[in-house]
């Protein structure tokens, strides 16, 4: 018995404090919406809900521990009603009841709800019973799974609107642009200014670029000529002579091509430009030619 | 006509053999004012410089299959500043461990007729772009991020097109062989720049 009263009491107080806290959140909020609606914000107003949901929960927490025990096997029963104050009643109620009479009882007091709250719900008591087990198993879950479905719909459209917004920001760099860049500065993939798209001439070296050449020996020779007088851009004839020279990228016929003209620009040019017989048979395949350099070079352009 | 991996020879002449450490990465033009900023903050505290460079390589074709490059740059927007010819060696391998590129690296300064001089060498043209960009600095770390123009006609500085929507960030640091702690302080400074840029060691072979 003692115990049982013990319990009774600890649970009540409890309960009384959770029901404080309650009361308290419900008024600030309530305070909040009529004081500052102009101000408020929507994640200000989810606060609130969320407090007072948590302290909800808390509450049902309360009354389902097992120390609590069964409030509804006791019972209240005014033992004294009077349309006197009550200061007692009134200081404990924080001014809201200052008298304990025959209008305040029946609201305080009340166990079941109002008549026609009553009927209402035996209606819908009745109701459920009728459809029976099955078909309310299945409406069950079909609200289940239109509300799942509903829930996937909003949470993929946050993640892609929020992608979305985040995306241009997070595309700061390409990886394809930097390797692009590194393979031209490290060995001008893309720069050199014959090569028509601007990226490798492994594809079809023999097909003609844009205003030159190596289409085939021919070719080869022919742009040799012309660079013969215009000397003065060393540049163009180097040019072809690097693109022979690129590492791996030339099929193997217009290789040998190259071999026969790499003998010595100069040597070729000089032959083109002016019959000379000053010179030199180099090394296959050495450039450099100590003997016809510059001066010849001079000489002809 | 490479040179043999610099770790491997001893250190018997005069000079120091200088190894090029780098990082690259790149960053795409809208997102450079913020790189701008954050480089700004991260790095020694001096006057943005930017720089406007015409750098032209050159090829040796020898006997052996693969040429020998050499890279020469000028200046386009700084008058009286001295070509620049510099060398560098394949990159080392081998070394997972290692947070950068490293390669050998040979630097000088030069006169203006560094072009014609390598001419009469028999070097040739291989390809020329222009840099044009911004240059950091962090200790001995050097950041430089610039956009690369290609050059339509050659010798024509003027006439150019840029040939991605990307600037190239890059960072590197010149220091003796051996000290391999700069590639751990190199990669520290990278995280910073994340996620920005990625800076990392991109292998060019790869991109052949």
């Amino acid at each position: 018995m003692q115990r049982e009263e013990k319990q009774l009491e600890a649970s009540l107080d409890a309960l009384l404090s959770q029901v404080a806290d309650l009361k308290n959140s419900l008024g600030s909020f309530i305070y909040k919406l009529e004081n500052e609606y102009d101000r408020l914000t929507w994640p200000s107003v989810l606060d609130s809900f969320a407090l007072l949901s948590g302290q909800l929960n808390t509450l049902n927490k309360v009354l389902k521990h097992e120390k609590t025990p069964l409030f509804r096997n006791q019972v209240i029963i005014p033992l004294v009603l009077s349309p006197d104050r009550d200061e007692d009643l009134m200081r404990q109620t924080e001014g809201r009841v200052p008298v304990f009479s025959h209008e305040v009882v029946p609201d305080h007091l009340r166990t079941k709800p109002d008549p026609e709250v009553e009927e209402q719900e035996k209606q819908l008591t009745t109701d459920a019973a009728r459809i029976g087990a099955d078909a309310a198993q299945k409406q069950i879950q079909s609200l289940n799974k239109m509300c799942s479905n509903l829930l996937e719909k909003i949470n993929k459209e946050e993640r892609e609107s929020e992608s979305g917004g985040l995306r241009p920001n997070k595309q700061t760099f390409n990886p394809a642009d930097t390797n692009a860049l590194v393979a031209a500065v490290a060995f001008g993939k893309g720069l050199s200014n014959w090569r028509p798209s601007g990226s490798s001439g492994p594809s079809q070296p023999g097909q003609p670029g844009a205003g030159t050449v190596l289409a085939g020996a021919s070719g080869l020779q022919q742009v040799q000529m012309a660079g013969a007088p215009s000397q003065q851009q060393p540049m163009l004839s180097g040019v072809q002579m690097a693109q022979a020279g690129q590492p791996g990228k030339m099929p193997s016929g217009i290789k040998t091509n190259i071999k026969s003209a790499s003998m010595h620009p100069y040597q070729r040019l000089e032959e083109a430009s002016v019959a000379s017989d000053s010179f030199i048979s180099p090394a296959p395949g050495y450039l450099y030619s100590p003997t016809s350099g510059p001066h010849g070079r001079l000489n002809n352009s | 006509m490479e040179a043999p991996p610099v770790t491997m020879m001893p250190v018997t002449g005069g000079t120091i053999n200088m190894m090029e450490y780098l990082l690259q990465g790149s960053v795409l033009d809208h997102s450079l004012e913020s790189l701008i900023h954050r480089l700004r903050g991260l790095c020694d505290n001096m006057e943005p410089e930017t720089f406007v460079d015409h750098e032209m390589v050159f090829l040796l074709k020898g006997q052996q299959a693969s040429p020998f490059v050499l890279r020469a740059r000028r200046s386009l927007d700084r008058t009286g500043a001295p070509w620049h010819l510099r060398y560098l060696g394949q990159p080392e391998m081998g070394d997972k461990n290692r947070h950068a590129l490293v390669r050998n690296c040979v630097d000088i300064a030069t006169s203006e007729n560094l072009t014609d001089f390598l001419m009469e060498m028999g070097f040739r043209m291989d390809h020329e772009f222009v840099a044009r960009g911004h240059l950091f600095r962090k200790g001995i770390m050097k950041i430089v991020v610039y956009k690369v123009f290609r050059i339509l006609v050659p010798g024509n500085t003027e006439n150019t097109e840029a040939l991605s929507l990307s600037y190239l960030v890059e960072l590197s640091v010149v220091a003796p062989a051996g000290q391999d702690v700069v590639s751990d302080d190199m990669r520290n400074f990278a995280e910073q720049l994340k996620p920005l840029v990625h800076l990392e060691k991109i292998d060019p072979k790869r991109l052949m």
